[in-house]
C-alpha cells in the first residue's frame, strides 16, 4: 500500500520534472546565446571606453547627419512596402481562391519569389536593372526602346531609388504574404459569404462586410510579420545602388561595420544603431504578439 | 438558340477570356525574371557583354576562321542579329583555344583548331560550329571566384551543424510542449516566438566578441551557433506541432508491453514523426544556407557561400552571366527543399490547400 502510493507520487514528480528537463536545453541555449549577448549590447550601448555610464553613443548617433536619412527612408520603405504588399498579396488571395482551373499550378508559380535566397534575388534584379541587362533588352525586343537605347535604372533620384526598392522588395515578399492571408480565407466558412449575397449584397460589399472583417486577425499577423521583416531590408539596396546612397538603419550597421570598421566612431556607431534597430523591430514584434496572443486559442491549429 | 441565352454565353466568354489573362500577366510577372537569370546563367561572356542581350542561350557557336594581318582572324556569329563579328586576329593557337573557351564559352583543342586552319589552304573563309559547354560559367565563376569552392562546403557544414543543434535541442523542448501540461509553457511560447523575430543583426553584433573569446568566430561552429538561435525556435514550433499529431496512447500501450518511456519513444513515436522531423532539418538547411548578414559579420577569412556570391554582386559588374551563375547556384538547393516541404510552408499558415 505505502509502496504504491510512494510509486504513484514518484510518477507524478517525474511527469513534473520531465518537461523541465526537455525545456533546459533550449532555455539554457537562449540564455547563453540570446539573453547574454542582446543584454551585453545593451549595457555596451551605454558605456564608454573607460567603462563608465555614458548617453555619448546615442548622442552620436543621433546628430549623425545621415541617421535622419535612414530613419527616413526605412520609414518610407516600411510604409509603402508593407502598403502595396498588402494590397497586392490580398488581391492574389482572393483569385486563388476562386479555385479557377489552373489554380493550383498557379499557386505553384506564385511560391517560387518565396523560395529564392535573397541573394538570389539580388543577382536577378542587378543583372537586369543595369544599362544593358535583361530588362532594357527585353523592353528593346518588344520595340519601347530603339535600338541601341537605354534607360538608366539605378541612376536618380532617391525617390526614385526607393520606388525601386520597394518594387523589388514586393516581387520577392507578395507571395508569402498571400500564404498566410490565403489561409485566413480558406477558414472562413463559406456559407457566411453566401448568406452575404443571398441578402443581396454585391462581391464588393460582401468582400467589404464580411470577409474582411473575418479575416482581420489574419490580416494583422501577415502585416506584422512584414514590418518586421521590411525594417531589416539592406542587401537588396546594398547590391542594387552601393553603400551610403541610399542609407537605412541595418545598411548602416553593416556599413560601419564592415566598410569601414576602423574609424574611430565605427564602434559607437555601430552600437548605437544596433539598439535602435533592435527597439524598433522589438516593438513591432511585441505588438505582433499582443495580437497573436489575443487569438491564443487558434495558435494550436495555426502550427498543427 | 435563343438570343438571351447566346448573349449570357457571350458575356461570360469574354470576363473568362479577362480573367484569364489577368492571371496569365501575373504569371508572366513572376516568372520572367526566374527566366532571365537561368537563360543569362548559360550566356557566353562575349554574349553577356553584347546589348540587348540574346534571350535563349545558344547550343552552338558558329564561327568563321580565315587569314588576317597578324595570323588568323576569328569571327563569331551574333545570334541575335545573324552577322559575323571579328573577335580575335592572332597566329598564337594556344591563345586563340583559351580565348574560345573562356569568352566565347565554346572548348576548342589546339588540334581542332590546326585541322580548321588545315582547311584554309583549299577553302577561305573556313566556316565551322562547336557545341556550346553550357556549364562553362558554372565552372568559371568558382574558378574566378575566390573561396567560392571552400565556401561552399562551409556552408554545407555550417547547415548540418545547424541541424543537428536545432533539432536536437528543439527538438525535445517540442515534444515536452506537445506532451505535457507546465508551469510558464503559454509564456516560454511567446518569448519562443519573440526570439524568432529578433532582427538578426542585433544577435550578430554582440556575438562577434562572445563567439572571439570562445574561438568560435570566423568558424563554421559560431555560426550554426547563431543560426540556431533562430531555427531552435522554428523547430520547437514545428515538432511540437508533429508530435501532437501522434496520440500518445501508442507510447501508452508500448509501456505496458514493458518499454520504458525512451524506449517506447524511440519505437513508436519517433517513426511516425520522421517525416516531419525532415522537413524541420530543410527549413533548418534553408534558413542556414540563405542568411547573409550575420555571416557577412561573424566571418572574415571564412566566407560562407551567400557571402562569396553577395560579394561577387556588389560593386562594379560587367559580367552579368557570372552574377546569374552564383546567384543560381545559390537558389538551386533553397528552391529544391522549399518545393519539397511545401506542404508544410502552407500548412504553417493554417492548411492551405487548393
Amino acid at each position: 500500500m505505502e509502496a504504491a502510493r510512494q510509486r504513484q507520487q514518484n510518477r507524478l514528480l517525474g511527469k513534473q520534472l520531465l518537461p523541465y528537463l526537455l525545456v533546459i536545453p533550449a532555455f539554457t541555449f537562449y540564455v547563453l546565446f540570446w539573453l547574454r549577448p542582446v543584454l551585453g549590447q545593451f549595457i555596451a550601448s551605454f558605456t564608454d571606453a573607460a567603462g563608465n555610464f555614458t548617453l555619448n553613443n546615442y548622442r552620436l548617433v543621433f546628430s549623425d547627419p545621415e541617421f535622419g536619412i535612414a530613419f527616413g527612408n526605412t520609414a518610407i520603405i516600411v510604409v509603402f512596402s508593407v502598403t502595396i504588399e498588402f494590397f497586392l498579396a490580398l488581391f492574389l488571395a482572393l483569385l486563388i481562391n476562386r479555385k479557377f482551373r489552373g489554380a493550383s499550378i498557379f499557386l505553384f508559380l506564385v511560391m517560387i519569389p518565396m523560395a529564392l535566397p535573397i541573394v538570389s534575388v539580388a543577382s536577378m534584379w542587378k543583372t537586369g536593372l543595369t544599362t544593358n541587362g535583361w530588362i532594357n533588352s527585353l523592353l528593346m525586343y518588344i520595340g519601347v526602346l530603339e535600338a541601341g537605347e537605354s534607360i538608366y535604372w539605378l541612376a536618380g533620384s532617391r525617390w526614385k531609388m526607393l520606388a525601386l526598392i520597394i518594387i523589388v522588395d514586393a516581387w520577392q515578399v507578395i507571395p508569402s504574404v498571400m500564404i498566410i492571408l490565403l489561409a485566413g480565407l480558406q477558414n472562413i466558412p463559406q456559407e457566411t459569404e453566401e448568406a452575404g449575397y443571398v441578402f443581396g449584397g454585391n462581391y464588393l460589399t460582401v468582400l467589404r462586410k464580411i470577409t474582411l472583417p473575418i479575416l482581420g486577425p489574419t490580416i494583422q499577423t501577415a502585416v506584422i510579420l512584414r514590418l518586421i521583416a521590411a525594417i531589416q531590408i539592406w542587401l537588396i539596396i546594398v547590391v542594387l545602388i552601393g553603400f551610403s546612397r541610399v542609407p537605412v538603419l541595418v545598411e548602416r550597421i553593416v556599413y560601419y561595420e564592415k566598410e569601414v570598421p576602423r574609424l574611430d566612431i565605427s564602434p559607437l556607431m555601430v552600437a548605437g544603431y544596433t539598439v535602435v534597430v533592435t527597439v524598433v523591430v522589438s516593438i513591432a514584434a511585441l505588438t505582433y504578439l499582443r495580437v497573436f496572443s489575443r487569438r491564443n486559442t487558434e495558435v494550436e491549429d495555426e502550427f498543427a | 438558340m435563343s438570343s438571351p441565352r447566346r448573349r449570357y454565353w457571350i458575356i461570360k466568354g469574354i470576363k473568362s477570356t479577362l480573367f484569364y489573362l489577368l492571371v496569365i500577366t501575373i504569371a508572366l510577372l513572376i516568372i520572367l525574371p526566374v527566366f532571365f537569370i537561368v537563360s543569362l546563367s548559360f550566356l557566353t561572356t562575349h554574349e553577356a557583354y553584347s546589348y540587348p542581350l540574346p534571350l535563349l542561350p545558344g547550343l552552338t557557336s558558329r564561327f568563321i576562321l580565315t587569314h588576317g594581318e597578324r595570323g588568323y582572324l576569328l569571327s563569331v556569329q551574333d545570334r541575335v542579329t545573324g552577322e559575323y563579328e571579328t573577335v580575335l586576329d592572332t597566329d598564337d593557337l594556344e591563345k586563340m583555344s583559351v580565348y574560345m573557351e573562356d569568352r566565347l564559352g565554346t572548348p576548342v583543342s589546339i588540334p581542332e583548331l590546326e585541322e580548321q586552319i588545315a582547311r584554309l589552304s583549299t577553302e577561305d573563309p573556313v566556316y565551322f560550329s562547336k557545341s556550346t559547354d553550357l556549364l562553362h560559367n558554372y565552372k568559371l565563376f568558382f574558378q574566378i571566384t575566390r573561396d567560392a569552392v571552400p565556401a561552399l562546403v562551409r556552408s554545407l557544414q555550417i547547415a548540418a551543424l545547424t541541424i543537428i543543434i536545432s533539432l536536437s535541442v528543439g527538438g525535445v523542448a517540442g515534444y515536452a510542449f506537445a506532451r505535457y501540461l507546465f508551469f510558464g509553457k503559454d509564456m516560454m511560447k511567446f518569448s519562443v516566438l519573440f526570439v524568432r523575430m529578433f532582427p538578426a543583426i542585433a544577435i550578430a553584433i554582440p556575438m562577434v566578441i562572445i563567439l572571439a573569446r570562445m574561438g568560435f568566430y570566423d568558424r563554421p561552429l559560431g555560426l550554426a551557433l547563431v543560426y540556431s538561435i533562430g531555427n531552435i525556435a522554428l523547430t520547437t514550433w514545428i515538432t511540437a506541432s508533429i508530435f501532437m499529431g501522434i496520440p500518445e496512447s501508442l507510447e501508452e500501450a508500448a509501456q505496458v508491453f514493458g518499454a520504458n518511456r525512451l524506449q517506447a519513444f524511440i519505437k513508436t513515436t519517433l517513426p511516425l514523426a520522421l517525416p516531419g522531423l525532415a522537413a524541420a532539418a530543410m527549413f533548418a538547411f534553408i534558413g542556414a544556407w540563405n542568411e547573409t548578414v550575420a555571416a557577412l559579420i561573424l566571418t572574415q577569412f571564412n566566407p560562407t557561400f551567400s557571402v562569396v556570391v553577395y560579394q561577387s554582386l556588389v560593386g562594379a559588374t560587367g559580367q552579368v552571366n557570372l552574377a546569374a551563375a552564383g546567384g543560381m547556384v545559390m537558389a538551386i538547393p533553397a528552391v529544391i527543399f522549399t518545393f519539397i516541404i511545401r506542404r508544410y510552408v502552407q500548412q504553417m499558415w493554417g492548411g492551405v490547400t487548393i
